[in-house]
């Protein structure tokens, strides 16, 4: 089946989710969401995931008014936030946390906070939630980026509102923080840094990408190797599970469209949404 | 000892000038109803606190009483950015406090247990400690001298929260998500819970591990059905998204802001439902938060 770069990408995030470690959905990162209950519903249906604090929730199907809900149905428990972040953020506990920045430079440090100077920003943007403690903490840290532009990956950022440091095993490890790499996924391909050494390098392109197009639209320095495998293609079953369950609505195409056709698309889910609900029958 | 109050006296407990601590998270739980008393009552000059804010945090602004926000995110999510609050943090119209999530959770439960602070691993490559020094410390583990962080206590005048069921004494209980409103209690000196219905001591009694507050940290309990509306109160309603989008198009235009603003200080609480809410929307909402079917229930 032909596939969309977003189904892509989500199949690749979804690799790194296993029952190893627990995996916490993260403040509207559509994408990655879709990736947390791909692995739930094919290699990892074990992998313990929360979501808005329901512990242990089953997946989802993915929508704008009432995915919440749904994550409390069937929760083996419910937590608070504070009770949830101290357990896994603070613990050690964590897996994969996805972040969906507006910027990213070539140390790992990730911008949510402002475009332009800090004290009066061209842009004031939402800031980070938890993510300077969850990139900080947790075994794995994946980046993702709608567009592959020098816009997005920046030479420094305006702002650091997290980034990993240390990120080399050994100095994690004297420190007693899990030891994992940080990537970087986009419409091109995926970049990796697993060292305070060296900055990122190119892990995989995806079909179709060449080097020079990747060198070429990121604002930092890029390792290059010689022989660079081509990022795996989704699967029909994937592709089947995220069009029809998963994420039948297609909320992780959000993170590739503007303001303006994003505004467009969500009336179209509402209308979608609200025919389903008013046709249930009253409880 | 009967603490039910009105909507109407919310007042009474959030003077102008207040630190005020606001329940929910992301698009739930926010003290939407009683966010609204205080729009319709004027109280200004306020400073809020809250990890993860949304509609709420940016009502209060658009409606001119806030002076200060402290906070780790303020957004729409899929409704987009924040109106009011990007442009206040753009225009530096409002005093902007931004600290990491789990710094400002680490705030709170400082405050819930008197103590002057709490430390809280380093935060690697983040510019936020440097810039907010009122707020983080470097300090070294006094036992193996690793290198941490100090976070300051954090005790708001008054939390207001938005909870399933109170009993008249205030024991609260959560049937859906609760963010980090049982700490925020702790930490308040004071806190007023809204409700989505007042129950005998007997309901409380029946589950009392649902029971998240008791009622002896709680100072007023106001009865405000769909009173996180339009976000969401999980499992009772999902979410309006309807309503949050005709908002978020009045807040990206000042003519049609105002006109909003006045609707809504026009009418009381009940109003508001009665025209928010017809019976079609109602029932919508409430169907929602019953919608989703789990995928394993989907696909088996």
């Amino acid at each position: 089946m032909t596939y969309r770069i977003d189904e892509l990408m989500i199949c690749r995030i979804a690799r790194e989710v296993d029952a190893s470690g627990v995996t916490v959905l993260g403040s509207f990162t559509p994408l990655a969401y879709a990736s947390y209950m791909l692995a739930k519903m094919t290699h990892a249906p074990d992998a313990p995931l929360i979501g808005y604090n329901a512990i242990g929730m089953r997946p989802i199907e993915l929508n704008l008014t009432s995915a919440e809900a749904a994550a409390y149905r069937g929760a083996a428990a419910h937590w608070t936030f504070i009770e949830n972040t101290q357990t896994v953020h603070l613990g050690g506990r964590g897996l994969v946390e996805c972040v969906s920045p507006a910027q990213m430079d070539g140390t790992g440090a990730f911008n949510t906070s402002v475009i332009g100077p800090y004290e009066r920003p061209k842009v004031r943007l939402p800031g980070g939630t938890g993510s300077p403690e969850v990139v900080q903490n947790y075994e794995k840290i994946i980046a993702y980026f709608g567009s592959h532009t020098t816009r997005g990956l920046v030479e420094k950022v305006d702002f650091a509102t997290g980034g990993r440091f240390p990120v080399s095993a050994d100095a994690r490890r004297k420190r007693g923080l899990l030891v994992g790499p940080v990537w970087i996924i986009t419409p091109l391909g995926v970049l990796i840094k697993d060292s305070d050494e060296e900055g990122f390098r190119i892990e995989s392109l995806h079909p179709g990408v060449d080097v020079a197009a990747v060198v070429e639209n990121t604002g930092f320095e890029l390792g290059v190797p010689d022989d660079i495998p081509e990022t795996t293609v989704p699967t029909d079953e994937q592709l089947e599970l995220l069009r029809n369950h998963i994420d039948p609505f297609g909320t992780s195409q959000f993170d590739f469209m503007d303001a303006r056709s994003r505004a467009a698309y969500v009336d179209d889910i509402l209308a979608r949404e609200w025919a389903r609900a008013e046709a249930m029958p009253d409880a | 000892m009967n603490k039910l109050v009105p909507l109407e006296e919310l007042a009474s407990f959030v003077p102008p000038g207040s630190l005020v601590g606001l329940g929910g998270a992301w698009l739930s739980n926010h003290p939407m109803a009683a966010l609204r008393q205080l729009i319709r009552d004027g109280v200004g000059d306020l400073h809020l606190a809250e990890t993860m804010g949304s509609m709420d945090i940016d009502m209060m602004i658009g409606a001119g009483l806030v002076s200060k926000v402290t906070f780790s995110m303020v957004s729409l999510e899929a409704f987009g950015l924040a109106p009011h609050f990007r442009r206040a943090g753009q225009d530096a119209t409002i005093e902007i406090t931004e600290l990491t999530g789990l710094a400002l959770n680490t705030a709170f439960e400082a405050g819930s247990r008197n103590i002057p602070f709490l430390p809280l691993a380093s935060l690697g490559l983040s510019d936020i400690p440097d810039r907010q020094p009122e707020w983080y410390a470097k300090i070294d583990d006094p036992f193996t001298g690793i290198d941490l962080l100090a976070v300051k206590a954090l005790r708001p005048d008054v939390a207001l929260l938005h909870v399933r069921r109170a009993n008249a004494r205030g024991d609260c209980q959560y049937d859906g998500p609760m963010a980090i409103d049982p700490e925020m209690s702790r930490s308040a000196r004071k806190v007023v819970v809204t409700c989505e219905e007042i129950v005998s001591d007997d309901v409380i009694e029946a589950n009392p591990h649902m029971t998240k507050i008791p009622g002896f940290l709680v100072d007023a309990v106001i009865e405000a059905p769909f009173g996180a509306h339009p976000l969401t109160h999980v499992p009772v309603y999902g979410l309006d998204a309807w309503e949050l989008r005709d908002y978020a198009a009045a807040a990206a235009d000042p003519s049609t802001w105002q006109a909003y603003l006045t609707q809504l200080r026009s009418e009381s609480e009940a109003e508001y439902r009665e025209r928010v809410l017809p019976p079609d929307r109602r029932r919508v909402v409430r169907n929602l938060a019953r919608a989703a079917t789990t995928l394993d229930e989907a696909t088996a």
